[in-house]
C-alpha cells in the first residue's frame, strides 16, 4: 500500500462524480444558509450503491461476491416501488469503512453475472430508499432507455410505452 | 423543467447570456475559448509521470528534456518543488521508474548541482522518516534510489549506509536465531547493489564483492520459518524449485559479479544515444554531493507489516521454452522485485497497475523480452542466441507470486483477481494463453501444492471466468473425470463448478461444460428452493415438519410453535430416540431454511424471529448444536455455498459457537477423511477459524493500546486469556482429527474395507489429512507468533495511571486513534456475546 498523501496516479476508491456533483448542489444550497463545513458523511462510510445489476441477480450472488471484500453486514436489494421485485441495485454495508473502500477498488467495474457493475460510497441506508425513484416504480434509468437490456427489462418502461402508442397510431392512419 | 429551475438559483453563467436552445452552443463556441497554455510545472510534472511509458517516444530524450528544463529554470520555485515532490513521490509508488527518474538527477547535476542538492535533501528527509517507522519497502526504494545516483556522490557513496544496514543486520541475527528484520535488511542492500552497480559511477566493484562476502552468511542460512511458507511442502514432490528470495539474490548477485556487473536487463537511460557520426559524449558527473546523513537507529523498529521469509515462486518454470527468466539470472529476481513492489504499492488503482505490467517492457534493457503477445509456439522458432521471455509471463508470474504467497499476501486476494482480470481486459489475445499456461501448471500440482493455495486458485479462476462468459477448455480435464470422487483434480472440478455457480446460476454454467461434466450438475442445483423433506408423507414427523413449517411462515409466537415441538418430542420418546430434542430441532431448523430459502434476507428474517428458541437449542447438548449443522447442511446440500452462509451467520447470532462446526466437520462427519475432500467444507473450516482469529487480534490491540490503565487492562486482559484458551482448544479439535486421518489412525479409515489401511482411496485420503494439517498447523503458529510479538511492549498487568494526566503530545495522535478504536470493537465483541 502506497503511503503518498497525493498519489502518482488516481486513485479508485474516491465518492463517485455522481455523488460529488449531487453534493455540491446540496452544499451551495446549505452554504446560502450557514457557512459552516459540515463533516464529510463519507469519511467512515462503510456501505456502498451498487448499481447496473441485473433484475434477475439475486442475494446469494451479490454475497458470493461482495463478502471477497469482506463480511457482509447487511445487504439490500433495490426493489420497484410498484411491484416490490427487484429493479437492478443495492445497497451492500460492510462492518468497517476499510473494507468498504476496497470493493470500490477492485470490485467495482468487474462483472457480476455478466454485467459490469458500478459501486459507489454511501453515506448509509436509510428506510426508503430501496426503493426505484422512477415513474413506473423502478429506476430513473430505466424509464427512458433506447437500448435494448435484456437483463433490465427490455427498452426502457416509458419508451416502450411511448414506441407502442405511436406505432398504434401509425397503425391507425393506415386503416 | 427542474433544470431550469434549479439554473436560476445558481451563480450567473458567463455574460448573461440565456440559452434557449441546445443547438445554439453547438457551433464556434470552442473557438472562442482562450488559448490555454499548460504551465512549465505542469507539463514536466506530466513528462515525469509517464516517464518510460510510450513505445513511440525515446526516453533517453525526455530524461534529456526534463533535467534542462528544470534546471535552466531553477528559479521558478513551483517547477523546481514540482520536480522534487514527483521524483521521490515517483520513487516510493511506482518503483520501475526509479532508474529513469534518477537519470534525470543525474543529468540535471551536470547542468545546476544546487537542483540536486535539493532533490537529495529532500530524498534523504524522506528516507530517514521511512527509516524511523520501519516502512522498510519504502526504504528500499529510495536507498535503491540513491544507489542510482552512485555517480553523483563523494568517496564511498552508499556504500557506508549499505554497511550500517548491514551492521544492524548482524545485530538483529545475533539477539536472536528466528529474526526476520536482519533478513530484511540484508534484503535492502542486496536489492541495492544491482543498480549501484548498473550506475555510471565505476570502481565499486570491491566494496560490491566486500559486502557480498558478508551478506552471505546471513542470505544463505535458511530460516526456520522458510517451511512455513514454501507452497510445495514436500521437498521431494516439488514441480519447481522455491528458494528464499534472498539467497537466490545472493547466489545471483555472486556470478554477476563474476562476469564483471553485466546487469543486462538495467536500462541505462543517461545516454543520449548518439546520431550519425557523432562519438557519444560522456555523461558528466558535475559537482559531487557529500551522501546524506541518515541515522539507523539500534535496534531497528519493526513496520507495521509482520515480515515472513519469502520464496520465489515461478508458475512458468520447467516449461520446453523458457517464457520468463532462469533462476541463474539475476534478471528473474530484478524483474520480480519492483513487478511486485508495483503491485502492491498501486492497490488502489488496479487500470494503472495492469497497464504498468502489461507496459513491463518498457522499463527494462530493449530486447530483454519478445514482442508483445508473442504466441508461445513461436518462441520455439527464434535463434538461439536470443532471450524468449515474454513480457506478458513475467507480470502474470509475478501477480501469482502475490496470489500465492503464504501465509498471507500484503492485500486481500480480491486485489490480485482484479489485476489478473484488468490485464485480460487490456491485452485479451496476449494474457489469455499466459493464464491458460498458468492455470494448467496449478492444476497439475493440485495433490502437491499447499492446500490454502490449492483454495486461493480455486477462487481465483471461478471467479475469474465470471469475468469472462465462463469460457475454459473442460475438454482437456475430461480424462480425470474418472478419478475417485475424493481425488485432488476432482475435488478441484467440482468445486470450480460449484463456484462459478454461486456467481451464476446452475443452467448457465450448465451450457458452458462439455457433456461428460454434465452430470456434476444434479437436478438439485437447478432448483431454486430444495424441496422440503416433510412434504413426503414418508418422512417421521412429517405432519409435524409441515404445521411448524406453516406457523413459521405466518410468523408464528413461540406459544404456538411450542405444542408442535413437544408432540415431536414425545413421538421420538415413545420411538424411543435417546435424544427427542434431535428431531425436534430438525424440523424447526429444516423449517426455517425452507421458509427463507427464497433469499438471504428471508432466511435472516427468519433465524430473527426465532432466534430466542434457536438460541436455547445450542446450549442443551453438543448434539443438539451438531443437529442444526447438520439441518442446515442437509437442506442445501446442493447449493453448499447457501449452507456454509447460513452457518457463518448462525455463528454471528452465536445460535452456533465456532467449536461446534468445526466439530461437526472434523468430528462427527469426518467419514474417514472424506469431507476433506470437499472444496466448501474447507471453507467453511477456514472461514469459522478466522472468525475467531480476527476477534482475538481485536481484543490483542484493545490490549496493547498505549494509555490503557488499570482496572481496564485486568478486564482485557482476562478476556484476552479467556479467548485465547479457546482459540487454542479449537486448533487442538481440528489437529487431533487431522493428526487421525494423516496417520491413518482414524477408527473410520480402519473399519473401511479389510482394516489395513491399503484401499487404493485411503492413501489420498490419508494425504489429504496431512494437507488439512499443514493449513491448520501454520495459522496457529501465525496467531501465536502475532499474540506474542504484539504482547511484547504491552502495559503490564496492574499498571495505574500515572498521577498526573500526560499532555498528549501532537506526535501520539494516530495511537490514541488506535486506541479508541480497539476499545469499541472488544465493547462490541462483549455486547454480541451475551
Amino acid at each position: 500500500m502506497s503511503t503518498l498523501t497525493h498519489n502518482t496516479v488516481d486513485r479508485l476508491d474516491r465518492p463517485s462524480a455522481y455523488y460529488i456533483s449531487k453534493n455540491k448542489r446540496r452544499k451551495f444550497q446549505d452554504e446560502l444558509e450557514s457557512q459552516e463545513e459540515a463533516p464529510d458523511p463519507l469519511a467512515n462510510a462503510t456501505t456502498l450503491y451498487v448499481g447496473n445489476l441485473s433484475f434477475y441477480t439475486t442475494e446469494e450472488q451479490i454475497h458470493e461476491l461482495f463478502s471477497k471484500c469482506g463480511e457482509v453486514k447487511r445487504l439490500v436489494m433495490g426493489l420497484d416501488r410498484f411491484n416490490k421485485t427487484p429493479c437492478g441495485f443495492c445497497f451492500v454495508e460492510y462492518y468497517t469503512h476499510q473494507d468498504a473502500l476496497d470493493c470500490l477498488k477492485y470490485v467495482g467495474g468487474t462483472k457480476l453475472d455478466e454485467r459490469i457493475i458500478r459501486t459507489d460510497l454511501d453515506p448509509g441506508f436509510e428506510e426508503g430508499r430501496q426503493y426505484g425513484r422512477g415513474k413506473s416504480g423502478g429506476q430513473v434509468r430505466d424509464e427512458y432507455r433506447e437500448e435494448f437490456d435484456p437483463g433490465r427489462g427490455g427498452y426502457g418502461r416509458a419508451y416502450a410505452d411511448d414506441q407502442r402508442r405511436r406505432e398504434e397510431e401509425e397503425y391507425g392512419k393506415g386503416k | 423543467m427542474a433544470d431550469y429551475e434549479r439554473r436560476h438559483n445558481g451563480p450567473p453563467r458567463g455574460g448573461g447570456r440565456k440559452r434557449r436552445y441546445r443547438d445554439d452552443d453547438d457551433f464556434d463556441r470552442r473557438q472562442q475559448r482562450r488559448r490555454y497554455e499548460e504551465p512549465l510545472s505542469g507539463r514536466v510534472r506530466r513528462l515525469l509521470f509517464t516517464i518510460a511509458e510510450s513505445v513511440v517516444r525515446r526516453v533517453e530524450d525526455d530524461v534529456a528534456y526534463i533535467a534542462k528544463t528544470v534546471a535552466e529554470n531553477y528559479e521558478d520555485e513551483e517547477l523546481r518543488n514540482t520536480y522534487i515532490d514527483a521524483t521521490i513521490d515517483l520513487a516510493v509508488e511506482q518503483p520501475l521508474k526509479i532508474p529513469f527518474v534518477a537519470a534525470t538527477v543525474l543529468v540535471a547535476n551536470s547542468h545546476r548541482s544546487e537542483l540536486v542538492a535539493e532533490v537529495l535533501q529532500k530524498a534523504s528527509s524522506t528516507l530517514q522518516n521511512f527509516i524511523n517507522v520501519g516502512a522498510w519497502r519504502e526504504v528500499k526504494l529510495l536507498v535503491r534510489f540513491f544507489g542510482c545516483l552512485q555517480f553523483i556522490f563523494e568517496g564511498d557513496g552508499i556504500f557506508p549506509l549499505l554497511e550500517e544496514l548491514f551492521a544492524r543486520a548482524v545485530d538483529q541475527q545475533t539477539a536472536s536465531s528466528e529474526d526476520l528484520l536482519g533478513l530484511e535488511l540484508v534484503k535492502i542492500i542486496l536489492f541495492t547493489i544491482p543498480y549501484v552497480m548498473a550506475s555510471p559511477a565505476t570502481g565499486f566493484g570491491g566494496h560490491a564483492n566486500a559486502l557480498l562476502e558478508k551478506t552471505d552468511i546471513i542470505a544463505s542460512t535458511p530460516h526456520a520459518l522458510v517451511d512455513l511458507v514454501k507452497p510445495f511442502p514436500k521437498e521431494d514432490e516439488e514441480p519447481v524449485a522455491t528458494p528464499s528470495i534472498i539467497s537466490l539474490l545472493q547466489t545471483q548477485l555472486q556470478a554477476e559479479s563474476s562476469r564483471n556487473w553485466e546487469l543486462v536487463c538495467l536500462p541505462r537511460p543517461w545516454n543520449i544515444p548518439p546520431e550519425g557520426e557523432e562519438e557519444q559524449k560522456p555523461l558528466e558527473p558535475g559537482t559531487r554531493h557529500a551522501f546524506p546523513q541518515i541515522t539507523v537507529p539500534n535496534p531497528v523498529p519493526n513496520g507495521a507489516r509482520a515480515i515472513f521469509p519469502e520464496v520465489y515462486l515461478s508458475v512458468y518454470a520447467n516449461q520446453e521454452v523458457e517464457t520468463v527468466p532462469p533462476l541463474s539470472d539475476i534478471t528473474s529476481s530484478l524483474l520480480r522485485d519492483s513487478l511486485v513492489d508495483t503491485i502492491n504499492l498501486l492497490d488502489f488503482n488496479r487500470n494503472a497497475t495492469a497497464k504498468m505490467l502489461i507496459d513491463v517492457d518498457c522499463y527494462f534493457t530493449p530486447h530483454t523480452f519478445v514482442k508483445r503477445a508473442t504466441p508461445f509456439d513461436r518462441l520455439r522458432e527464434l535463434p538461439q542466441d536470443r532471450p524468449t521471455w515474454k513480457p506478458e509471463d513475467v507480470a502474470v508470474d509475478a501477480v501469482f507470486s502475490q496470489l500465492f504467497q503464504l501465509p498471507t499476501p500484503e492485500h486481500k486476494l480480491v486485489y490480485y483477481h482484479s489485476v489478473l482480470t484488468e490485464c485480460c481486459k487490456v491485452g485479451p489475445a496476449a494474457i489469455a494463453p499466459s493464464l491458460g499456461r498458468a492455470i494448467r501448471f496449478l492444476y497439475r500440482g493440485l495433490e502437491v501444492i499447499d492446500l490454502d493455495l490449492t483454495h486461493r486458485f480455486l477462487d481465483w479462476f471461478s471467479h475469474h471466468l465470471s469475468n469472462f462468459g465462463f469460457t475454459w477448455k473442460w475438454s482437456e480435464w475430461v480424462d480425470d473425470l474418472d478419478l475417485p470422487i475424493v481425488h485432488p483434480k476432482m475435488s478441484f472440478i467440482n468445486g470450480a463448478i460449484d463456484k462459478e455457480i454461486r456467481l451464476s446460476f446452475a443452467q448457465r454454467i450448465r451450457g458452458t461444460l462439455p457433456d461428460p461434466y454434465q452430470d456434476l450438475i444434479t437436478e438439485g442445483k437447478e432448483k431454486d428452493i430444495p424441496d422440503f423433506k416433510y412434504s413426503v408423507d414418508t418422512t417421521p414427523y412429517a405432519n409435524e415438519g409441515r404445521e411448524l413449517m406453516q406457523l413459521i411462515r405466518k410468523k408464528a409466537g413461540d406459544e404456538e410453535i411450542q405444542p408442535i415441538i413437544a408432540s415431536i418430542e414425545e413421538q421420538a420418546k415413545e420411538h424411543g430416540v435417546e435424544e427427542p430434542m434431535l428431531p425436534s430441532t430438525d424440523a424447526f431448523v429444516t423449517s426455517i431454511c425452507f421458509v427463507g430459502a427464497k433469499s438471504l434476507s428471508h432466511v435472516l428474517s427468519c433465524i430473527e424471529r426465532n432466534k430466542e428458541r434457536l438460541l436455547a437449542i445450542g446450549p442443551q447438548s453438543s448434539r443438539a448444536r451438531n443437529q442444526i449443522v447438520t439441518s442446515v447442511m442437509e437442506y442445501w446440500a446442493d447449493q453448499p455455498g447457501i449452507a456454509i452462509n447460513i452457518i457463518d451467520k448462525l455463528l454471528n447470532y452465536t445460535i452456533l459457537t465456532p467449536l461446534s462446526v468445526i466439530e461437526w466437520a472434523l468430528v462427527e462427519n469426518l467419514a474417514a477423511g472424506n469431507i476433506l475432500a470437499r472444496t466448501e467444507i474447507y471453507e467453511m473450516v477456514a472461514a469459522t477459524i478466522g472468525k475467531v482469529t480476527n476477534r482475538l487480534r481485536q481484543i490483542v490491540a484493545a490490549r496493547v493500546q498505549p494509555g490503557l490503565y488499570e482496572p481496564q487492562l485486568s478486564v482485557i486482559d482476562d478476556t484476552l486469556h479467556r479467548e485465547k484458551a479457546d482459540m487454542q482448544a479449537l486448533f487442538k479439535v481440528t489437529e487431533d482429527s487431522l493428526v487421525s486421518i494423516a496417520n491413518g489412525s482414524n477408527d473410520e479409515q480402519m473399519e473401511r474395507g479389510d482394516g489395513s489401511g491399503g484401499l487404493p482411496e485411503d492413501g489420498i485420503l490419508r494425504q489429504w489429512g496431512h494437507r488439512w494439517l499443514r493449513v491448520f498447523r501454520r495459522k496457529a503458529a501465525v496467531e501465536e507468533a502475532f499474540i506474542a510479538e504484539a504482547m511484547a511492549g504491552a502495559t503490564p498487568v496492574g499498571t495505574v495511571a500515572p498521577p498526573q494526566p500526560v499532555q498528549p503530545a501532537a506526535s501520539a495522535g494516530a495511537p490514541v486513534q488506535d486506541a479508541n478504536d480497539g476499545d469499541l470493537d472488544v465493547a462490541d465483541a462483549d455486547a454480541a456475546g451475551q
